[in-house]
């Protein structure tokens, strides 16, 4: 029903398109996120990712092209592809994997350097925040360092993907963010 | 030593069960014809030759296996399993009888392509290079190891191989992977692989990710695929290693030794005709040797009739394919092989599939491409097909994207671009086609130029400086790249450029259509919606691609003076001005003069070639260029047992051009006279298909003015139809024709009584109509 109105409004204000990238160790959570999204309201089982998955996603008047890129360390290498044209990238953090996430910060640290992604948003969702023994947001804004970040327009989000919460607050922080012109 | 080939048979006519052409074959992978002599294999292979004569109690020449019994190459090299582990992302599992030389975790790879999580199965096809260094020596060693030790096991039927044969062996397969690939390396290796995924809540993160493959020389790896469903299922069961022996052994004990090899001529023959039988003879032979190696009551005075050889070995129902079987399990599999293999003809892709994939929108909403001289032969609107073929011919990048699609499709849109832009006749494709790749191989796949490439991810689209055409599959859409190099001003451009200023009406003309592609795609969309079928749609590529071969020659020669495409035939001049129809010699009728394309007129001739300009000399620079040359001097000509006249040429006369009752008697007469033998009348038929007419033309020498080219049309006729391939064209010949023929034949028997001889038991009842256009051309 949203989703139908959002598309009505669409008609009518003109839709702006934004292509995103969803980043992340593996089973940190990325493909939950991207069906979660797609699929509101319904369960969400994945296994991991082989290659990649993109899908797009209507969300506050605003479509979200999402790719969903597999996160074994032998094919990370493989993300630096997927940069060009991107305005947002969502970077999962398993915020229970406390023991990774040194790895998840230094992952994420060659990402925003690149030359390509340098306008792209950041949005981090600190995720699995109802695992027991899970770092807080705070937390993880400072184990990931994003307080060194300069010219960076960034936000952490709790989120808890199997439920859906907090999820489409950070979508929100994404749409209300975006600058640039829809891409054709 | 020399050995001539291939064989220029004798000069008395072969019967149906006394001929064959080259030698004998030990590797199982398709080739074109024996070339060369090399003096170490040629000793050996005579030896064979002796050895197998002495086998055989026949008189006749024996007819040869394409995949001997004694062979120690085998049909499948290697089995692999390969998993997506949920730590590591894809490694290779197991690999069976060895482990197979290269990087392991590039294969495990293309083993998993993407997205194969949403999907519970899917196919690919991928090719390996073999590199010939020293580390492929140690390799190669290492696998004659295991065949001597698989020999030991009995599990080859192979009891006579000694190491003279397996000596033999080696120079055969360097020779054959020489012709077959053009001599640009060794011989590829074609991997077919089956992808499963299974939802196991059992296991860590739910699922299960394993793929099968087998890699073979074989290019008709699609045969193959039930077995590895069946294989793949048993391993899920078993993961051992045991299961990857036994679907090996399996595979290796298929019987394909009583296809008989058939020349290049027979096969062009074969390929281009709907005949059932054509050829059906060489099976029977092959049979009839068979059971007298294997001492089976045998005369060889009365061959048995093909109901007493039906016993064991049965007679193909349709001679373009070889039934045979592989047991699996005690599960007999049936398995069709083809009997003709083409050069770049891999796997079992459709041409219609993919011609249609590109037409649909083009058809109901053309978009127009940015112009391009190598892509856009027909202005901005030019069919995406013709795009592609351009693109191919010119050695462009073109990437085949299949979003959300099984890669087994893009895979099998690659193979078939690659066997519409060669036709069976130009190579270099295949062996610079990724038929499946993903993003982990770009920076590779980016060093290889002009390559073919199929992908599932849709990121290749926003990276426009990867490709030069990509292909949209899901969408039928063709794109020209933003960064697509421009063409080059080249010799030919500006002599054509220069001729259109000079004549100008000729350049701006009327004519929409100059290269006749729109019209060619018309006929070929035709031909789909009327449901042609396959093989023909491939026939009219092939003759499509001959035509460009053909015309690229003739430009050649007006820019250049000369041509590589062409082996200038004795009594013959260079210059294209020389005319066509004339006989060098007054006394000899086959000196006939000419060669190449015929156009109708000189203006349709300057048209084609100006509109042509661009992307023939785009071809003149690529490897399938350079190749085809190679394959003319080594392959084309010396498999012509005529080189004059120009059979091809004289025969498009008769058929394109209103020509004097002289001219065209003097072809007649000149194909009466040159072709007597078998390999001539072979070489004939590959110009009279019977899609384009048959023997249609032909025949009308049978009005023809004057008797004496009646009774050389007669002659020619009448040894077409004892010929084995022959017999079968002169049944489609039309009743008036053969009317007249034996119109003919009669006229002359009567006149020389001594001639005239009761073999010809096919008499036709006297017709009126016949007897009256008789009298009617006597008295003209």
């Amino acid at each position: 029903m949203g989703g139908q109105v959002s598309k009505l409004m669409g008609k009518i204000f003109g839709t702006k398109e934004m292509r995103i990238l969803m980043l992340g160790l593996d089973a940190a959570g990325k493909t939950t996120i991207l069906y979660k999204l797609k699929l509101t309201n319904q369960e969400v089982t994945t296994i991991p990712t082989v290659g990649f998955n993109v899908e797009s996603v209507t969300y506050k008047n605003v479509k979200f092209n999402v790719w969903d890129v597999g996160g074994q360390d032998k094919i990370r290498p493989l993300w630096r592809h997927y940069y060009s044209g991107t305005q947002g990238l969502i970077f999962v953090v398993d915020s229970s994997d406390t023991a990774r996430l040194e790895e998840a910060r230094s992952e994420l640290h060659k990402i925003i350097n690149d030359r390509e992604m340098k306008d792209a948003l950041l949005l981090v969702f600190a995720n699995k925040q109802d695992v027991s023994g899970h770092m807080s947001p705070e937390d993880v804004t400072n184990a990931l360092q994003l307080n060194k970040l300069k010219d960076k327009l960034w936000y952490v989000a709790p989120s808890v993907a199997t439920e859906g919460t907090g999820i489409f607050e950070g979508l929100a922080w994404l749409s209300n963010n975006v600058k640039t012109q829809p891409q054709k | 030593m020399t050995l001539p080939l291939p064989r220029r048979p004798s000069e008395e006519f072969p019967t149906s069960n006394s001929k064959t052409n080259g030698l004998p074959r030990l590797s199982p992978s398709p080739s074109i014809i024996h070339k060369r002599s090399i003096s170490n294999s040629a000793t050996s292979i005579r030896r064979l030759e002796d050895r197998v004569a002495g086998l055989t109690l026949s008189k006749t020449r024996k007819c040869k296996s394409q995949y001997p019994r004694d062979s120690s190459e085998r049909h499948v090299e290697y089995i692999l399993v390969a998993s997506f582990h949920i730590d590591r992302g894809p490694i290779m599992e197991h690999q069976y009888p060895a482990p197979i030389s290269g990087d392991e975790s590039m294969l495990a790879e293309l083993m998993l392509p993407d997205q194969t999580h949403v999907r519970s199965q899917d196919w690919t096809i991928f090719f390996l290079h073999k590199d010939s260094s020293a580390d492929q020596e140690d390799d190669d060693s290492v696998i004659g190891k295991k065949k001597k030790k698989k020999k030991l096991g009995g599990s080859h039927n192979g009891d006579d191989i000694d190491d003279s044969g397996e000596d033999l062996d080696e120079s055969s397969k360097e020779e054959s992977s020489d012709e077959e690939e053009g001599g640009e390396g060794p011989p590829l290796m074609y991997v077919l692989n089956l992808v499963n995924t299974k939802q196991d809540l059992t296991v860590k993160r739910g699922a299960v990710v394993k793929a099968m493959a087998i890699c073979t020389r074989h290019s008709f790896l699609h045969i193959y695929k039930p077995l590895l469903l069946l294989a793949l299922e048993d391993y899920f069961k078993n993961p051992y290693p045991e299961t990857l022996a036994s679907l090996y052994n399996a595979v290796n004990s298929m019987d394909l030794s009583l296809m008989p090899k058939l020349s290049l001529l027979e096969r062009q023959i074969l390929q281009a005709s709907n005949c059932k039988d054509m050829f059906l003879e060489k099976f029977e032979q092959m049979i009839r040797q068979r059971m007298a190696e294997d001492g089976e009551s045998y005369e060889v005075e009365s061959p048995p009739s093909p109901k007493k050889t039906t016993s064991r070995h049965a007679l193909p129902r349709d001679t373009h394919e070889f039934e045979s079987k592989i047991v699996y399990n005690e599960i007999p599999i049936p398995v069709k092989v083809p009997t003709v293999i083409w050069p770049e003809v891999v796997g079992d892709f459709s041409l219609i599939k993919l011609i249609q994939t590109f037409s649909v929108h083009h058809n109901t909403s053309p978009q127009p491409f940015p112009i391009h001289p190598h892509l856009t032969t027909s202005g901005p609107y030019t069919h995406p097909i013709i795009i592609l073929i351009n693109a191919m011919l010119t050695q462009k990048r073109v990437v085949f994207l299949g979003h959300n699609r099984p890669s087994g499709e893009v895979a099998e849109a690659v193979l078939a671009a690659c066997a519409l832009a060669s036709g069976g006749i130009l190579r270099g494709f295949t062996r610079h086609a990724f038929p499946y790749t993903d993003l982990t191989k770009i920076d590779d796949l980016l060093k290889v130029p002009g390559f073919i490439a199929g992908v599932t991810n849709p990121t290749f689209a926003n990276h426009p400086e990867w490709w030069d055409v990509l292909c949209d599959l899901p969408t039928g859409r063709m794109k020209i790249s933003t960064h697509i190099e421009p063409a080059p001003i080249t010799e030919g451009l500006l002599y054509f450029q220069q001729q259109a200023a000079m004549n100008h009406i000729h350049a701006s003309n009327l004519n929409s259509d100059p290269t006749g592609d729109n019209l060619f795609m018309e006929d070929v969309q035709r031909s789909i919606a009327n449901r042609y079928g396959e093989n023909a749609i491939r026939a009219k590529w092939r003759s499509y691609i001959l035509k460009f071969a053909r015309v690229a020659s003739v430009f050649e020669e007006t820019v250049y003076g000369a041509s590589n495409l062409y082996i200038i035939g004795p009594n013959e001049e260079l210059s294209p001005e020389s005319p066509s129809g004339v006989q060098a010699d007054p006394l000899d009728p086959t000196t006939l003069r000419g060669h190449g394309y015929v156009w109708p007129d000189e203006l349709a001739k300057q048209r084609e070639l100006m509109a042509s300009v661009s992307r023939i000399e785009g071809w003149r620079t690529t490897r399938s260029y350079y190749s085809f040359i190679q394959d003319i001097a080594g392959m084309y000509y010396p498999a012509r047992p005529i080189v004059k006249p120009d059979l091809h040429h004289h025969h498009d006369r008769l058929r394109a051009l209103k020509l004097s009752s002289a001219d065209a008697g003097a072809i007649y007469v000149a194909f009466s006279h040159a072709i007597k033998d078998y390999a001539g009348i072979c070489l004939l038929l590959t110009v009279t298909p019977e899609n384009q007419a048959g023997l249609f033309y032909l025949s009308m020498g049978l009005f023809h003015p004057d008797l004496t080219v009646r009774e050389a049309t007669v002659d020619l006729l009448e040894r077409i139809s004892r010929h084995t391939a022959g017999q079968h064209f002169w049944n489609q010949l039309n009743r008036f024709s053969k009317l007249a023929f034996f119109r003919v034949k009669r006229g002359r028997d009567a006149q020389s009584p001594i001639a005239a001889g009761p073999e010809m038991s096919f008499s036709e009842p006297q017709s009126l109509v016949g007897v009256a256009m008789g009298d009617g051309l006597r008295s003209s």
